[in-house]
């Protein structure tokens, strides 16, 4: 069987800057990875390949049997990839109910059906409460969670979470990595990018994909990649050897 | 919106077309044609620049097609409704073409490509005189023979009441969604499934059409037009500014924008002669400094303060400053 999500061979430059250089991964249908590397290696790059905000240069981008190299955003969020954006987009004159209203409107057009739909998500995310307010008079932590809560609500079969976690105090890092364990129980495959939480990636990803200057240099289970020695070289550092998690 | 707005501005559009049985003074009925006549135009922007926040500083361009097409085409000799449709027809390739270059760029620059259109089309309806006129101008026939002035104030009302309901429509609508969230950000609508392009250029088309629409009463009553007056940066200004003033982004805000507009133009006028530029600029910019989203988005936003209080402990975030690491 073909991967869910096929990167073949991925580069992206920008000017001489080689963002993403030859990156090959898969993502299998259910599954969580996390790419995690040090700031600048490539992640939000890699997001926007695979969300059609950029194309890439070499290599193909396949979901779902699709070829994905040049799709614009819609049609690689109506094809079933759902996106966060690591600086949040609230839109930030309308409430948070209407914000994740927009995620169920690209499966119906009755307002009525979408806010129903809507109020399911925000329920999940524990976000029921702040329904009414305006998305603009929201904090940090539940920006992130309506940044997955839009992203959810048009029902993804693969998610992108750019760092959902950054900017978060730890107890809600992990409060959010929960919830986000679950997201296989929806059918609803998972690819986080995370610089620093290393707490939430062991948690909750099944697969562990390693970036660095845009290069892949490391791919297995949690377990395994963080004892690899160019992970703890080049991103985890000496220190946490040290530690010994 | 709520339900007693709705109310009002129902009870409000028929006393208007009520108007014209007690009014039988000419110069009031004119002064009435050109608010509701400004009220249509700035419903008909607030659909791109104010619910869908693109800036378009160049409706002109359609107001002027809606003009000078209904003026060119019954000259050629079609009939008039049939040279008003196909004004209409010319509005919608204008904001076709207008649309599909412009479209492409944001913010100011998005702003001042739509300005550059319009006035293109300004000077070459100056110079291609065999068409046109040129300078001259070009005779418009009358859309009505009898009662003139009150018809024409009639169809004014007609045509707000039409841009009104059309703007309720699409506000409770997912395509009104849509314009909201392409205004809030491009970017998160995009990755939503939201096929911006497109539906910029579908507000465009509708708000384009009611602005032609709009172009050919005004030049239909005043039988003649000229470049500089229907095309002109003014025209595109006042119908921005109307929508502004009221509050752009909102139902009522356009109607209310060109009462005070329009009213206050005219008062002024009367009573102090040519100084009334001055007062009116001046009542712009304090406008614009200290009721940024125009009246009836300054009235909304006190309404929704007091509602939506959030909680206490809950703390405003600095959340437009990135995550530093």
């Amino acid at each position: 069987m073909a991967a869910f999500l096929e990167i073949d061979h991925v580069s992206k430059r920008f000017g001489g800057l080689r963002a993403i250089n030859n990156v090959s991964f898969t993502i299998q249908r259910d599954e969580i990875a996390f790419i995690v590397g040090p700031n600048g290696a490539g992640k939000t790059t890699l997001f926007n390949l695979i969300s059609g905000v950029y194309h890439p240069d070499e290599g193909s981008i396949r979901f779902d049997g699709q070829e994905l190299s040049n799709f614009r955003p819609d049609q690689a969020a109506k094809l079933g990839i759902g996106r966060t954006f690591q600086i949040v987009k609230p839109l930030r004159n309308l409430t948070v109910l209407e914000n994740v209203m927009l995620g169920a409107f690209l499966h119906t057009s009755s307002p009525s059906k979408a806010a129903e739909e809507a109020r399911e998500v925000l329920r999940y995310l524990q976000m029921e409460k702040a329904m009414s307010f305006p998305a603009s008079g929201l904090p940090l932590p539940m920006l992130k969670r309506l940044e997955i809560a839009r992203a959810l609500a048009t029902k993804p079969k693969l998610i992108l979470l750019d760092e959902v976690v950054a900017g978060l105090s730890t107890t809600e890092a992990l409060a959010l990595a929960a919830l986000l364990k679950r997201l296989p129980e929806w059918g609803i495959a998972a690819v986080g990018g995370v610089e620093h939480v290393m707490q939430v990636v062991m948690s909750v990803a099944h697969r562990v994909i390693v970036l660095d200057h845009g290069t892949l240099i490391a791919e297995g289970t949690p377990q395994e990649v963080v004892h690899k020695p160019e992970v703890i070289e080049a991103y985890l550092g000496t220190k946490y050897k040290e530690m010994g998690l | 919106m709520k339900r007693s707005y709705l109310l009002i501005a129902a009870v409000a559009f028929a006393l208007s077309l009520l108007v014209p049985l007690v009014v039988r003074t000419d110069y009031v009925l004119q002064i009435l044609f050109r608010i509701y006549l400004f009220a249509a135009l700035g419903l008909a922007w607030n659909l791109v620049g104010g619910y869908t926040g693109q800036l378009s500083l160049g409706h002109a361009a359609y107001f002027g097609a809606g003009a000078y097409g209904l003026a060119i085409l019954s000259r050629e000799g079609l009939p008039l409704w049939l040279s008003l449709i196909c004004a209409v027809l010319v509005a919608l390739l204008f904001a076709w073409l207008i649309g599909g270059v412009s479209f492409r760029l944001r913010g100011p620059y998005f702003a001042l490509a739509t300005i550059a259109f319009a006035e293109v089309l300004r000077v070459l309806a100056k110079n291609l005189v065999k068409l046109t006129g040129g300078d001259v101008g070009i005779q418009v026939p009358p859309m009505f023979t009898s009662a003139v002035i009150g018809k024409f104030y009639l169809s004014s009302v007609g045509l707000t009441i039409l841009a009104f309901g059309i703007t309720v429509g699409i506000s409770h609508s997912r395509f009104g969604y849509y314009l909201m969230a392409i205004r809030d950000d491009e970017d998160t609508a995009l990755s939503v499934g939201v096929n911006a392009a497109r539906v910029k250029l579908y507000a465009l088309f509708i708000s384009a059409a009611l602005t032609a629409i709009a172009g050919a009463l005004y030049g239909s009553l005043f039988l003649f037009v000229v470049p500089d007056q229907v095309l002109s940066i003014d025209i595109s200004n006042e119908i921005a500014i109307v929508a502004m003033l009221g509050g752009a982004g909102t139902v009522l805000g356009p109607i209310v924008g060109a009462v005070v507009l329009e009213s206050a133009s005219e008062l002024l006028k009367s009573i102090f002669q040519e100084a009334h530029l001055l007062i009116y600029g001046v009542l712009l910019v304090v406008v614009v400094l200290f009721m940024p989203e125009g009246v009836v988005g300054t009235i909304q936003s006190v309404f929704r303060r007091k509602e939506l209080a959030p909680p206490p402990g809950f703390v405003k975030p600095q959340a437009q400053a990135p995550v530093i690491k």
